[in-house]
């Protein structure tokens, strides 16, 4: 499926020699004026302003520096767990797919690199992209998410994740409806402070709106957590809304301390409303 | 653990499937609905104890369908209880006379004879105390049993209600009494046993059955009354002869000597109308209030009912919680029908 191209600007100023899209840490001899330092300091006899050199009192020698423009790496760490197999008003896992396709698209056209790591209980190896800038491998391997098979119990494995992805700074976008207890929340969003993480809760309003304010349901956790009866009505609704807005607030509280708020993904896959999200958070 | 143990099924194999009935605790009958995490769903009791009622709903309805395809029973059974009453051989005279009416004459009209005024009072006798005990005995010339000790009332007064058959020949009392006294059969020996005898005349009895007469009484030890329906100018019980006092000469008198000397309490009623005659019964009625045991036949019953009740109860429960069940994409349309504004709030609210 053919999704809009996300747009996003890494919240650092990325290292990193290889020449890409985003304005880098590193200050070089192409591109964009950034400064001009002293000669001491960039001994780069080619790049030497002449007019900022006659014009210093002191006449030091003067060099520009231009921004070079780097590529990062974007990873998408998706949760495995069988809860993202929910189909509600859409297909948690179709969901998925498309939003990593998107991001592979969307990273591998302006010379990014994409990576995928898929985590249940632990890292799933057979869903482990490493970075990768070729287009077609990075799109292909998205769109096999709809193949793969959710059937954790948890989502644990995402803290292995934060371990792998050590080094330099990484754009990471986490994929999970963010059903984990609160402990595992904090782990893996300080596991992954270093990096410019994007949380992407996946919601859908027939799991909270949309609960019928009447009747008998009998719910069956995917994740093995058993079945229970719930008799619906007006008051337990207002309960179960009132206990899902304090999850998402505590998320909320919690991603937003380790750099953006969760983007709520649900129904349809809309890449201008991510771009937004990332351009605005 | 005696109501268990007369509990039966008609086809005990078919019990071996009520393991069937815990079938519920493993598999629901509602509609599943997948969720992501059963934590969303907050903690409520009123759930659970509709989950449970369910699931009991749906044990109970499996246990008793089983229950009532093998066709549960109580097995009948003999009860043994105490009334008030007392065991009453009755022993009536069915000589000639007794079709004559208390004025010796040939009935006619509206009038009664004996043997139809003693059927109706008597009739009345029997079955104004629920557990009393009759023996119907009958004698002319000889003994004839009618009815032998029960408490089958209708039985007996089926019996009373022949005594008013043309009579026979002679008064053979002795016979009589030989026939009534052994009816009481080896019972308890503290029950209240009496022995009426209704007639309208005596005989000699034979000092040669009287010996055993005598024993006789003294082993079973009954009350005695003696009813005597004394036809108008016929000598009393009291009288004495004018002549020679033999028993030949006044049978009645002798016969009640007879009956005061075998030394049971003995009470005898001289009627001479159908209002002494009820009189007589009516006393007979206050003397005898003495504890009875007596059985009581409870028949098999079939309980098939109450096991196809119970099954219908717990299907009831379970039409009922599918008929409330509810599902996430029809909440979803019912909601979006709906769009109050408290759910768009709550929409923005979460989405934000």
């Amino acid at each position: 499926m053919k999704t809009g191209e996300i747009v996003y600007l890494p919240r650092w100023r990325p290292g990193g020699s290889r020449v890409g899209a985003h304005r880098s840490r590193d200050a070089g001899g192409l591109g964009t004026f950034r400064d001009q330092v002293s000669f001491l300091r960039l001994p780069d006899a080619r790049r030497i302003d002449i007019r900022a050199t006659l014009r210093d009192p002191f006449e030091g020698t003067y060099v520009r520096r231009f921004e070079t423009r780097t590529a990062i790496e974007v990873w998408a760490l998706v949760d495995l767990s069988a809860s993202m197999r929910f189909e509600g008003e859409a297909s948690r896992a179709e969901l998925v797919a498309d939003l990593c396709m998107g991001l592979a698209d969307s990273a591998t056209r302006i010379g990014d690199a994409f990576g995928l790591i898929g985590c249940d209980d632990r890292i799933r190896e057979d869903v482990v992209l490493p970075a990768t800038r070729q287009r077609g491998l990075a799109t292909e391997r998205a769109a096999g998410l709809t193949e793969v098979d959710f059937r954790g119990g948890s989502a644990r494995g995402l803290v292995d994740a934060a371990t792998r992805l050590a080094g330099r700074p990484k754009l990471i976008f986490v994929i999970s409806d963010f059903r984990w207890p609160e402990p595992l929340i904090e782990e893996v969003f300080s596991g992954l402070a270093l990096h410019d993480v994007v949380p992407v809760l996946l919601a859908d309003r027939a799991e909270d709106e949309n609960l019928p304010s009447f009747g008998l349901m009998e719910f069956d956790d995917l994740e093995g957590g058993g079945r229970r009866m719930v008799f619906m009505r007006p008051s337990l609704r207002r309960r179960w809304h009132a206990r899902e807005r304090a999850r998402l607030d505590t998320l909320r509280r919690i991603a937003s301390a380790y750099g953006r708020p969760p983007f709520r993904l649900e129904g349809r896959f809309d890449a201008e409303a991510l771009s937004r999200h990332l351009m605005a958070t | 653990m005696t109501l268990l143990s007369r509990l039966g099924a008609t086809l005990p194999q078919i019990l071996w499937l009520l393991p069937l009935a815990l079938l519920p605790l493993v598999v629901s009958s509602q509609r599943r609905t997948l969720v992501s995490a059963i934590a969303a769903a907050p903690a409520d009791a009123l759930s659970r104890t509709i989950g449970w009622a369910l699931r009991l709903a749906g044990i109970v309805a499996i246990g008793g369908l089983i229950l009532a395809l093998s066709g549960p029973y109580r097995s009948g059974e003999t009860i043994t209880r105490t009334g008030i009453g007392a065991q009453i051989s009755m022993l009536i005279d069915r000589s000639g006379s007794m079709n004559e009416t208390f004025a010796g004459k040939q009935p006619s009209g509206a009038e009664e004879s004996k043997a139809a005024a003693s059927r109706r009072l008597l009739a009345d006798f029997v079955g104004s105390r629920a557990h009393d005990q009759f023996a119907v005995t009958a004698f002319s010339t000889s003994p004839m049993l009618v009815v032998p000790m029960t408490d089958r009332h209708d039985a007996v007064r089926a019996a009373i209600a022949a005594i008013d058959r043309p009579g026979l020949d002679y008064t053979n009392v002795a016979r009589g009494l030989g026939m009534a006294l052994p009816q009481f059969g080896a019972g308890a020996a503290q029950v209240s046993r009496v022995v009426l005898l209704v007639s309208d005349g005596a005989a000699v009895i034979d000092p040669k059955i009287q010996g055993p007469l005598r024993a006789e009484f003294a082993k079973i030890h009954p009350n005695l009354y003696w009813l005597f329906l004394r036809t108008k100018g016929s000598p009393s019980i009291y009288d004495k002869p004018a002549g020679e006092d033999t028993p030949q000469a006044a049978p009645e008198r002798h016969l009640d000597l007879f009956f005061k000397s075998l030394g049971v309490p003995y009470r005898a009623f001289e009627a001479e109308g159908p209002e002494q005659v009820a009189e007589a019964i009516r006393q007979i009625e206050s003397l005898e209030r003495d504890p009875i045991p007596y059985t009581e036949q409870r028949p098999r019953r079939d309980l098939t009912p109450w096991a196809y009740a119970l099954a219908m109860a717990g299907l009831l429960v379970l039409v009922a919680g599918k008929l409330l069940e509810a599902d996430l994409q029809g909440g979803s349309r019912a909601a979006a029908g709906r769009t109050a504004p408290d759910d768009a709030a709550d929409e923005r609210r979460l989405a934000a």
